[in-house]
């Protein structure tokens, strides 16, 4: 199968400034999201996932500020674009399902008038069209009716992460980018949300690019994997082969902590993760990896190719 | 169920309030008795020293005794609070003035009362309005040359206390015009009346005395608007309304200014439970017969009656105002609902 | 905690603190002006003896008859003389002195009640906190400056002293309730239960956990009550309330008013007392937010707290 690119990242650095110097949350990312396929993203906490997809969507609000890199949607860079350009592009095309669904609605104003503002400034349909489409699209993700009328604290998590969904479906964007939509439900909810995301791919041809810093969420869903590290890409490939056979030893390390029922030993990674204000020198990873030599104290390593489908950034692998 | 624990909210709230209510004007009472001097003593040697009349220590005592009747410091402590509240609850009366003698007080604060009214309701509103619009744009502009410039400004003026403004407002006046600026509330070759000649002359004694309040107030909401409006913008919900890719001017309207502005109609209803203290010192430099005006004046002749009068009302229209808050701002805040949880 | 992470951690702290001080000085207009008018107030106020010496000699400015009544201003007299005679610049400098006096032992000792009360408060919480609050939240309600006025008016004479405390048993309620929002929120981060894991006294948690980071809100408090102390007392003189032995700005507004200054235009008369008590109003505040903008929770989120 063909496939196509629909958004590739370049070079992408994103840093906080502070009085203490420049957190480098996002250092010097490259990935590629093919059309219609689930990319995981992946990776402990404060590595800078969620940044980077702030990043992408240009939403970085100073302090941040990205030195540099490219964007590249459908052969436009989007932080070339003018914030009009932008704008349009939003919701059209890329849709966003936020890290903190549980309060990215406005407390005050009703589930329907969130969803319809969306869809208004967008489009040239009607109010009362727009809230036809609404309310469908609530009934697409498996909500009541009732939903449309209620307030934000009216809902479960769950619901309102359905909500969000619903609210990025709407228009039926190309490339719908989830961070963390898993993380603060309970394991139903979780399951319901997962297949969700799935079926977006599944049902609408829809690219999803899912964050998350949990594997058993990417294992329900994901085609392919980028793995996070320190603000940098370490491991890229296939799902199936990355579990199978992961190549950089954080990754081995990751697969081998996730739980496994039966299993009552779960082998974690030891060590701190690392500050954005001061990574380690040469592979980011040296001062936990099992091993780590003189060559990785010094010489950071680059993305490479390990096979067609597969890159890996570690001095072990050629 | 639901409506059940509406009641014993709405209860309990009331309770609340009159608990308050009365402990505070007890305290109030309390400390007016406990106060040093004696008030009547002053007022007689007050009246000898004018030379208004030729009185003897002896018939001074008499005096003051008499007068401790008709002002009602008779008795001890418990006796006159009782009789006191007795004579506000059941009769509205809130005694004798001294300098006016034999004005009720409430006559003179009814007299007092529109003058204040008409002043401060009309300079809260504007400087709330134009505070909140100003200081939503600033905070929205955040960062930006005008933001710091209009920021800058803003925090200079609300430091500055209104009477200083008047004062620099007037010398201002004198230099530009070569006039007086008028004081008062009208002109004194005028009768209160409902005519348009009336009205325009006190529209116009009103210019500098509002001009100084809303420079200043203006200023506070504009700076309590900006905090605000900043911190909103670093809310979740904005980051996705702007994801959302939503035009501009919704953003600003219906995400950021609406929920802005909710802190703030608690505070302006605040600040309109307030107004029948006066602008004290406005009124007072601008000669304004309000509330202000005359709770200074009392003061100053230590009329005593009057400003205790003054100070139960304050203290009776601010809790009542935080009562009203309180009971409507849940139809305004939609999380925020009856009886907690 | 290792030799390595303690190390870390000094090298942490001492870098958060010189950074800091550049950033005061380099970053935060605000507080540098703020700091500049401050330092210039107190400067004058503390020099007021001195150049007084210079202006009148050994006679205090206060007594009247000095000069002619009137003065336009001129080399003699920068700012012309007043009613009384007395020359308005030295007159002014007393004023300058007495105002930040009061308003600085009023606004710490009223800051010194309001950290106690809200450190109890918000550290040991419970009925003590219901009891505080309750209080606090009445005091913040009920107008009292009406009340202190009443004190005043049956107060004649007073010491700096009394008057301070006056003020400051009015003013302590706001930074009572600033503290205490920041001690309950401080008191949820985990190194507080470490301390209280590790047994230390409450004294040692309070003083070597809490207050280091909560310096800066005392900061803010203090000088919230400091403006609030020489407003409510700049108040109270203008209307001649004020005790009689005391001249403050305050007082001079007084005498301008009463005189009719502001009236006819006597600019010269009313221009230092304006300027100094803008002045003094204007400083405090822009240190405050000048201490607020570089320590808003904002900024606390780079360190990942
Ligand atoms: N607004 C900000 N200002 C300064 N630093 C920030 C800001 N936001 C994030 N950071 C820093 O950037 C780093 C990466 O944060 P990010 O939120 O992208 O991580 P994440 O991988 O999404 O983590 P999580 O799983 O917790 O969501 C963090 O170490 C954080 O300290
Ligand atoms: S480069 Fe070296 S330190 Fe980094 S992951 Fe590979 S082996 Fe470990
Ligand atoms: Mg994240």
């Amino acid at each position: 199968m063909e496939k196509v690119k629909l958004l590739e990242v370049k070079n992408l650095k994103v840093y906080y400034n502070s009085i203490w110097g420049d957190y480098k949350s996002v250092d010097d990312v490259s990935f590629i999201a093919y059309e219609g396929e689930v990319l995981s993203i992946a990776g402990e906490s404060g590595c800078g996932k969620s940044t980077l997809v702030d990043g992408i969507l240009g939403l970085i609000k100073p302090p941040g500020y990205i030195p540099s890199g490219e964007v590249i949607f459908e052969g436009k860079d989007l932080l070339k674009l003018s914030s009009e350009e932008l704008r349009k592009i939003r919701w059209t095309k890329i849709a966003y399902v936020p890290q903190g669904a549980m309060n990215s609605l406005n407390p005050v104003i009703k589930i329907e008038e969130q969803m319809i503002d969306s869809i208004l400034d967008h489009t040239n349909i009607s109010r009362e069209e727009a809230r036809k489409l609404a309310i469908s699209r609530l009934k697409e993700v498996g909500l009541p009716v009732e939903v449309a009328e209620m307030y934000p604290h009216e809902l479960s998590g769950g619901m309102k992460q359905r909500v969000i969904i619903a609210t990025a479906i709407a228009l039926k964007p190309k490339l719908v980018i989830a961070d963390e939509p898993t993380t603060a439900l309970d394991v139903v909810a979780q399951k319901g949300i997962l297949q969700l995301l799935r079926s977006l791919k599944e049902d609408y041809g829809i690219t999803v690019i899912v964050v998350s810093h949990d594997f058993a969420v990417h294992a329900q869903i994901a085609d392919r994997i980028a793995i996070m590290y320190a603000g940098k890409i370490v491991e890229v490939g296939p799902i199936y082969d990355v579990f199978k056979n992961p190549l950089h030893p954080y990754t081995k390390g990751l697969i081998s902590s996730i739980p496994v029922i039966g299993k009552s030993y779960i082998k974690g990674i030891p060590g701190l993760a690392p500050s954005p204000l001061n990574w380690p020198s040469g592979c980011r990873f040296h001062p936990r990896c099992p091993f780590a030599s003189e060559k990785c104290r010094n010489v950071e390593p680059i993305l490479k190719e390990f096979n067609s489908e597969r890159y890996v950034a570690c001095h072990l692998s050629r | 169920m639901k409506r059940r624990s509406l009641v014993t909210w709405l209860l309990t709230r009331i309770g609340w309030y009159i608990l308050t209510l009365w402990s505070a004007v007890t305290v109030a009472f309390i400390t007016f008795r406990l106060v040093p001097g004696n008030p009547i003593g002053a007022y007689v040697t007050q009246l000898m020293q004018q030379g208004k009349y030729e009185i003897n220590p002896v018939e001074a005592e008499k005096l003051i005794n008499e007068y401790k009747k008709t002002f009602g410091l008779e008795g001890d402590l418990l006796t006159q609070y009782i009789c006191y509240f007795k004579e506000v609850i059941f009769h509205h009366n809130l005694g004798v003035s001294f300098i006016s003698f034999p004005t009720p007080v409430q006559v003179l604060i009814i007299r007092a009362l529109p003058w204040t009214i008409a002043l401060l309701s009309e300079t809260t509103v504007f400087s709330w309005l134009l505070g909140n619009i100003i200081g939503i744009i600033v905070g929205w502009k955040r960062g930006t040359k005008v933001d710091s410039v209009v920021t800058s400004l803003a925090l200079v003026f609300s430091q500055i206390p209104y009477y200083i403004v008047a004062v620099v407002l007037i010398l201002l006046f004198v230099y530009i015009t070569g006039t007086l600026p008028p004081r008062g509330a009208y002109s004194s070759t005028l009768y209160p009346e409902f005519s348009l000649t009336f009205f325009l002359d006190v529209a116009y004694h009103a210019v500098l005395p509002s001009l100084s309040l809303i420079l200043v107030g203006l200023c506070g909401w504009l700076i309590s608007m900006r905090s605000l409006a900043v911190s909103i913008l670093g809310e979740d919900y904005l980051l996705f309304a702007q994801a959302k890719g939503l035009k501009e001017h919704r953003i600003l309207s219906r995400y950021l200014f609406r929920n802005a502005l909710l802190p703030q109609i608690t505070g302006l209803a605040i600040a309109l439970g307030s107004i029948v203290n006066g602008a004290y010192l406005v009124e007072y430099v601008f000669n304004y017969p309000g509330m202000g005006y005359l709770f200074v004046t009392a003061l100053g002749r230590l009329d005593y009656n009057t400003i205790q009068g003054c100070v139960m009302l304050t203290i009776f229209t601010v809790l009542t105002a935080i009562l009203l808050i309180d009971i409507t701002y849940p139809l305004l805040d939609p999380r925020i609902r009856y009886g907690g949880e | 905690m290792n030799n390595l992470a303690r190390f870390n951690l000094a090298k942490q702290v001492k870098l958060y603190i010189t950074k800091g001080i550049q950033d005061v000085l380099r970053l935060n207009s605000k507080l540098k002006i703020g700091m500049l008018i401050l330092l210039v107030i107190s400067a004058l106020a503390i020099l007021e003896p001195v150049i007084n010496q210079a202006i009148l000699g050994p006679i205090s400015p206060i007594t009247p008859g000095i000069f002619k009544p009137l003065l336009k201003p001129s080399r003699e007299h920068l700012l012309g003389t007043d009613l009384l005679g007395r020359d308005l610049l030295a007159l002014s400098l007393h004023g300058l002195k007495y105002s930040f006096l009061i308003g600085i032992v009023a606004g710490f000792l009223s800051s010194f009640i309001g950290i106690v009360i809200g450190f109890i408060s918000g550290y040991k919480g419970g009925i003590y906190d219901s009891i505080l609050r309750t209080i606090t939240d009445f005091m913040i309600i009920i107008p009292t400056w009406p009340i202190l006025a009443i004190l005043a008016t049956y107060i004649k004479f007073m010491r700096i002293e009394g008057l301070a405390m006056i003020l400051a048993i009015f003013t302590w309620p706001l930074s009572a309730r600033i503290i205490r929002g920041q001690v309950l929120s401080l008191k949820e981060r985990p190194y507080v239960d470490l301390a209280k894991v590790t047994n230390l006294s409450d004294f040692e948690i309070i003083f070597l956990e809490l207050m280091p980071n909560i310096l800066p809100y005392i900061g803010v408090g203090i000088g919230n009550s400091v403006i609030g102390a020489v407003l409510a007392e700049t108040g109270l003189e203008v209307i001649g309330l004020g005790p009689g032995n005391i001249v403050t700005l305050g007082t001079l507004l007084n005498w301008a008013l009463g005189f009719g200054a502001v009236i006819m235009g006597n600019w010269n008369i009313l221009i230092a007392p304006v300027l100094f008590l803008i002045s003094i109003f204007l400083s405090f505040n822009l240190v405050n937010v000048g201490l607020d903008e570089i320590y808003n929770p904002r900024l606390k989120k780079v360190t990942g707290e």
